[in-house]
């Protein structure tokens, strides 16, 4: 028995994108004269999703791994769970691992609630004793007792969640592997279910390998942290170090780089001297300034953003469907945004931006997800040395206080 | 102690049974799942798979029966047709079900890990069912026309596992083949209608060997299921015994369902990269 839940060797996966990934026979035929040809397709192109993967995980941890959108968390997973073949590497799993990438996968909207406990519970990999021993505890923490007969396409999607990730919570892997499953329910439900998880690494001593856009999620879950950058291991250690680094990457930078819309060329966020930063004091105003291409026009689209918090917690939202900057007479050939929020009341923390393209008449167009990082630092207000930070809530709020007696 | 080892460069061709059988509750729930689905909220119920024979049934006695009149021997026509019929029906129904089955469950296979040939497998569990029933009809048709199987009978076991062999064997590679080339799906149902003339469902073979040169005749051999049809009417109505010719297709069988398993395996390892 060694003490290595899983060891993960120079692993790497590699996709085709172009024309050949949905294959039909025309396509097949005509690669394969091109072949006998001596020509090869040219529109095909190489994308490492994964690249030189290392890493050892030691039974017990919990691992929590993060990094942006397309930095390769899922995939990783996903090979991990079998689902895919690695193209490079090789990794090894000592104990049974259940990986849980969708909760409900498998349910079947006919079938009732009692046979798609059966069926989701067979497919995550129990037995049907197993099941049939667990079915009255896994019916309780789901809180659907009344509903167990009725098919599932009668349940609201509240319902089908909660059952569905009552019969994951009682898998008993030795080794678990969970993606952003946690996204879906209600909070309360949540909670629940990241007690239920939180149970099974530390007081049960399972290994577990989480994925989550959650930072405070992750860091109450894990102990060790794996952060991912376009497809390689970017820093692991500490999941608190982690996630600190994983925060501080969101730098201003232009976006074309990483080649996500064809609306922005870049973002900047100044402060009210105009100076470019990523910290803010109480009361500074936060002016974010984009630079459009040539595909974004007024007359056809509107441009907004998000603020989240670090914990992905949906602040505020600002457009230009809210306000148009400008006299809407002239706008053709605009190509420069700025928007000046005014002392915004946010508390002290990390923020990030998603911004979203709108077309007027076809809807959103493109999202760009943390397109920009930013924070705001505790400053002493009131100059009274009082804590006003994280503890005190989401915002903080502007008073005048007055002392008088009553006249 | 479990232990999984996952080698990029080492390809596993490996059937691994033991896994199969580990596996065997969830192949079992999903051939429930397909039976309870199929019949949901239809006002028959199970009654259609009785139904549909009976239709089947009905029409092949006045085409061939009756119009054609086709010989069949002492044996009395309906009787001659429905002993191919159930046979070449689970087939049937095997082929059409697997061909799409992978990509129909392909949520599934996205993301969760199973040896994916419990997919096809369930379907032929599936075809099972229908196959039973389509038996039971057709023993109540031997009882109707007093007609009592020879010591032949014996050797039907051979034929009903063979006829699930040959399912098996042509759905598995369609399920592999339509994943990779959807075009697949349009060929099923094609080939299920063009299958059901090209054995001998409806007419003895002996019209087939007796109008037909050598060549086409081993062509049509080839075909997995005429020589089994032929195996099951020689079990149960004392026809004449499978020929050499019958061989044919028992080889074929042997041929396609090595060469599907070892083209499903090679498949499988893309399936979740291209459904």
């Amino acid at each position: 028995m060694t003490d290595i839940a899983v060891r993960i060797e120079g692993l790497g996966k590699k996709f085709i994108i172009g024309h050949k990934k949905s294959g039909d026979i025309r396509n097949t035929f005509a690669d394969f004269i091109s072949k006998l040809l001596g020509r090869t397709s040219g529109s095909t192109e190489e994308f490492w999703a994964l690249r030189d993967i290392n890493l050892e995980i030691k039974r017990g941890d919990a691992v929590g791994i993060i990094g942006r959108n397309g930095a390769g968390k899922s995939t990783l997973l996903k090979v991990l769970s079998r689902i895919t073949q690695p193209t490079t590497g090789r990794f090894e799993i000592n104990g049974r691992v259940s990986s849980l990438l969708e909760v409900g996968t498998g349910f079947h909207p006919e079938l009732t609630g009692r046979e798609n406990i059966y069926l989701n519970g067979t497919i995550l990999g129990m037995k049907r004793v197993e099941i049939k021993q667990k079915f009255d505890e896994i019916v309780a923490f789901s809180g659907v007792e009344k509903f167990l007969d009725t098919p599932v396409k009668h349940y609201s999607s509240g319902m089908k969640v909660r059952l569905a990730f009552s019969v994951a919570a009682h898998l008993e892997p030795e080794i678990l592997i969970v993606d952003e499953v946690l996204a879906v329910g209600d909070a309360g439900f949540q909670k629940k279910c990241l007690g239920k998880m939180s149970d099974v690494s530390k007081n049960e001593g399972r290994t577990v390998l989480f994925v989550s856009h959650n930072m405070s999620a992750v860091q109450n879950l894990c102990n060790h942290g794996l952060l991912l950058n376009k497809g390689k291991i970017e820093f692991a250690g500490n999941m608190a170090k982690v996630v600190n680094r994983y925060l501080a990457q969101y730098k201003t930078y232009n976006i074309d780089k990483i080649h996500f819309g064809n609306y922005i060329s870049s973002v900047k966020i100044r402060n009210q001297e105009q100076e470019f930063t990523k910290a803010f004091k109480y009361g500074d105003d936060i002016i974010f300034e984009f630079n459009l291409t040539d595909t974004f026009s007024f007359k056809h689209h509107h441009l907004g953003f998000f603020i989240f918090d670090s914990d992905g917690n949906k602040i505020s939202a600002i457009s230009t469907a809210m306000k148009t900057p400008i006299e809407s007479n002239d706008i053709s050939g605009i190509n420069y945004i700025k928007f000046i929020v005014k002392s915004p009341p946010l508390i002290e923390g990390s923020y990030y931006i998603d911004i979203s393209i709108t077309n007027k008449t076809r809807g959103r167009v493109d999202y760009i997800q943390s397109a920009c990082f930013f924070t705001v630092v505790e400053t002493d207000i009131y100059q009274t040395g009082a804590k006003i930070n994280s503890h005190i809530g989401k915002i903080y709020l502007e008073v005048e206080t007055y002392f008088t007696q009553n006249i | 102690m479990y232990k999984i080892i996952v080698d990029a460069q080492k390809s596993n061709l490996k059937l691994n049974i033991r896994e199969l059988l580990a596996y065997k509750d969830l192949f079992v729930i999903l051939a429930y799942r397909d039976l309870r689905v199929r019949y949901a909220q239809t006002f028959l119920g199970l009654t259609w798979a009785v139904l549909q024979p009976l239709a089947t049934l009905i029409i092949f006695t006045l085409v061939f029966g009756k119009a054609v009149n086709v010989d069949t021997g002492d044996i009395p026509y309906p009787l001659f047709a429905l002993c191919g019929m159930a046979a070449w029906a689970y087939f049937g129904f095997v082929l059409n079900q697997s061909g799409n089955s992978i990509i129909s469950s392909q949520e599934m296979i996205k993301k969760i890990y199973f040896p994916r040939l419990v997919i096809p497998l369930s379907k032929a569990v599936v075809g099972f069912i229908d196959f039973s029933i389509g038996f039971i009809f057709l023993i109540c048709f031997l009882v109707y026309y007093k007609y009592i199987p020879g010591q032949e009978v014996v050797f039907l076991p051979i034929f009903i596992l063979l006829t699930i062999i040959s399912a098996l064997a042509v759905g598995i590679w369609l399920s592999a083949l339509t994943i990779r080339y959807r075009d697949f799906q349009h060929v099923v149902p094609f080939l299920v209608q063009f299958g059901l003339y090209a054995t001998p469902v409806g007419y003895p073979s002996s019209l087939v060997i007796k109008n037909l040169p050598e060549w086409a005749t081993i062509l049509y051999y080839l075909n997995p299921m005429a020589g089994i049809v032929e195996g099951y009417r020689w079990c149960l109505l004392g026809s004449q015994p499978p020929g050499t010719y019958a061989y044919y297709s028992f080889i074929a069988v042997g041929i396609l369902f090595v060469s599907g398993l070892y083209y499903f395996k090679r498949v499988e390892r893309i399936m979740a990269d291209i459904v």
